[in-house]
């Protein structure tokens, strides 16, 4: 009876292809039911599958940890290289603006001989073009000059040395014009020569040339006056400067080989804080004079 | 003989990490002098005369690596005489750590006076008394600082290097 039963169902079912009315009915009455079940079964199932899956996330977690740490030091990495470009572009900045040929440079080691100098060593020398007495910037304004130059490094003195002297010309004026002194463990110095002149805190001062340009050329940004200290009676005023490098990090620096072109005057300042009596030209262009000579026997002038 | 190349190594190391990350350092003072300290580790396990010459040459690298711009033969006759003096206490039978400081103090003192000493002998602007100060305070604290660290290890190595000294 019931073989017959199954015979009628599968002739049936057979004939109609598949589906129904009775596959219908089996979906509407299990369905929901499998899927009650199915919701307390699965986080027991995927429990007892995970524990035999352990090994293999304990080596994927490793793995990401890993991952994860490595990304991060190339993070890190990139924030170091992001500084070295952020300088290495204020550099090509200033070099720009005023049309200098530098040789780009990294210093490569400072020297402190007991705490009294202050040098440093950059990877270029006498192979790149370097000479001694040229004039060392960074970005930020004037380094210092070169001293010793080997075939591929070179001693530079940097501002800060208290044999480092250099002359010095007040923002804004042609007249006033002295000499930056470094002072080692003391503060930098500006002696303003003459009297008719004031030197007032917040003066901005840049390198006046030196003959021939050697060691120094013009226009160069070196620091603004922090302190006036009194000198009753004397010929010169003096004053204390900040200058605008920091010169026990200074990492990318140029050497100044060349200057075809004459800079204006005050030119390479940054934007000032309060707005100077002179002109200060947001776009610096090059005065119509043709390319300066240097003289033909370069001499010593008062400052070296 | 080993016990010379294993100084010479040292040497050169200090004098590297001296200029290349030492002096780099934005220390509170003037920092450390790694290769004085060097030196007078050397000298307290080898003798005055090995000192004075381990000196001498130590002080002749300093003088001649870049970026240093002084007369030469300063650095020289300064790490020599330290050098001499920690040699000095080789003999001494019971020999404390706190004898150990003093002679590394002592070395680096009388190393950065002598120094500056003949920095006034050739007018040398950079000498000031400030500027003697603030070194001798500084070189001798870091030395002395760092002494219990380098004088042992230096110690330890030059033993392995020559028993029999």
């Amino acid at each position: 009876m019931l073989l017959l039963t199954a015979f009628t169902l599968i002739t049936l079912d057979y004939r109609s292809g598949g589906g129904g009315p009775l596959r219908s009915i089996g979906n509407a009455v299990f369905g929901p039911v499998e899927r009650a079940a199915n919701a307390v079964a699965h986080p027991i199932g995927s429990f007892f599958s995970s524990l035999g899956n352990l090994n293999s996330y304990k080596s994927e977690n490793d793995r990401l940890k890993k991952e994860n740490a490595d990304l991060l030091r190339r993070l890190r990495l990139t924030a170091a290289d992001r500084a070295h470009l952020a300088a290495a572009e204020k550099l090509l900045h200033l070099a720009g603006q005023a049309q200098w040929k530098i040789v780009p440079a990294r210093v490569i080691s400072f020297g402190s001989s007991l705490g009294f100098e202050s040098t440093a060593t950059i990877d270029v020398g006498s192979r790149d073009g370097i000479e001694s007495n040229q004039t060392v910037i960074c970005g930020d304004g004037l380094v210092g000059k070169t001293l010793n130059v080997g075939p591929t490094t070179t001693t530079i003195l940097l501002g800060n040395d208290p044999d480092f002297t250099a002359g010095a010309r007040m923002e804004g004026t042609t007249q006033n014009i002295g000499h930056v002194d470094g002072g080692g463990r003391d503060p930098m110095t500006f002696t303003l020569l003459g009297t008719q002149a004031r030197l007032e805190v917040g003066d901005r001062l840049v390198t006046f040339a030196s003959e021939g340009e050697r060691p120094f050329i013009p226009e160069v940004p070196i620091g603004h006056i922090v302190r006036v200290q009194p000198t009753p009676g004397q010929l010169y005023s003096t004053g204390i400067v900040a200058p605008y490098v920091d010169f026990n990090s200074i990492d990318i620096v140029g050497v100044v080989v060349a200057t075809p072109r004459a800079v204006k005057r005050d030119s390479l300042l940054p934007p000032s804080p309060t707005p100077s009596p002179s002109v200060t030209s947001a776009s610096p262009s090059p005065s119509g004079s043709p390319s300066q000579s240097p003289s033909g026997s370069p001499s010593p002038t008062g400052s070296p | 003989m080993r016990r010379s190349l294993l100084a010479t190594a040292v040497v050169v190391t200090a004098l590297m990490v001296q200029a290349v990350v030492v002096n780099r350092l934005q220390l509170l003072g003037t920092g450390p002098d790694l290769p004085v300290l060097v030196v007078v580790a050397f000298a307290l396990g080898a003798g005055p005369s090995y000192g004075a010459l381990l000196g001498f040459v130590t002080g002749l690298a300093a003088d001649v690596l870049p970026p240093a711009d002084h007369t030469l033969g300063r650095l020289a006759l300064a790490y020599a005489v330290a050098g001499y003096i920690a040699g000095l206490v080789e003999d001494v039978e019971e020999r404390s750590v706190l004898t150990t400081v003093a002679v590394v103090a002592v070395g680096s003192g009388v190393a950065v006076i002598l120094y500056a000493g003949v920095g006034g002998l050739v007018a040398d602007h950079r000498v000031t008394a400030n500027a003697v100060a603030h070194s001798l305070a500084s070189t001798v604290i870091y030395d002395v600082v760092l002494a219990p660290f380098v004088v042992p290890l230096i110690a330890l190595a030059a033993r392995r290097a020559e028993p029999a000294a």
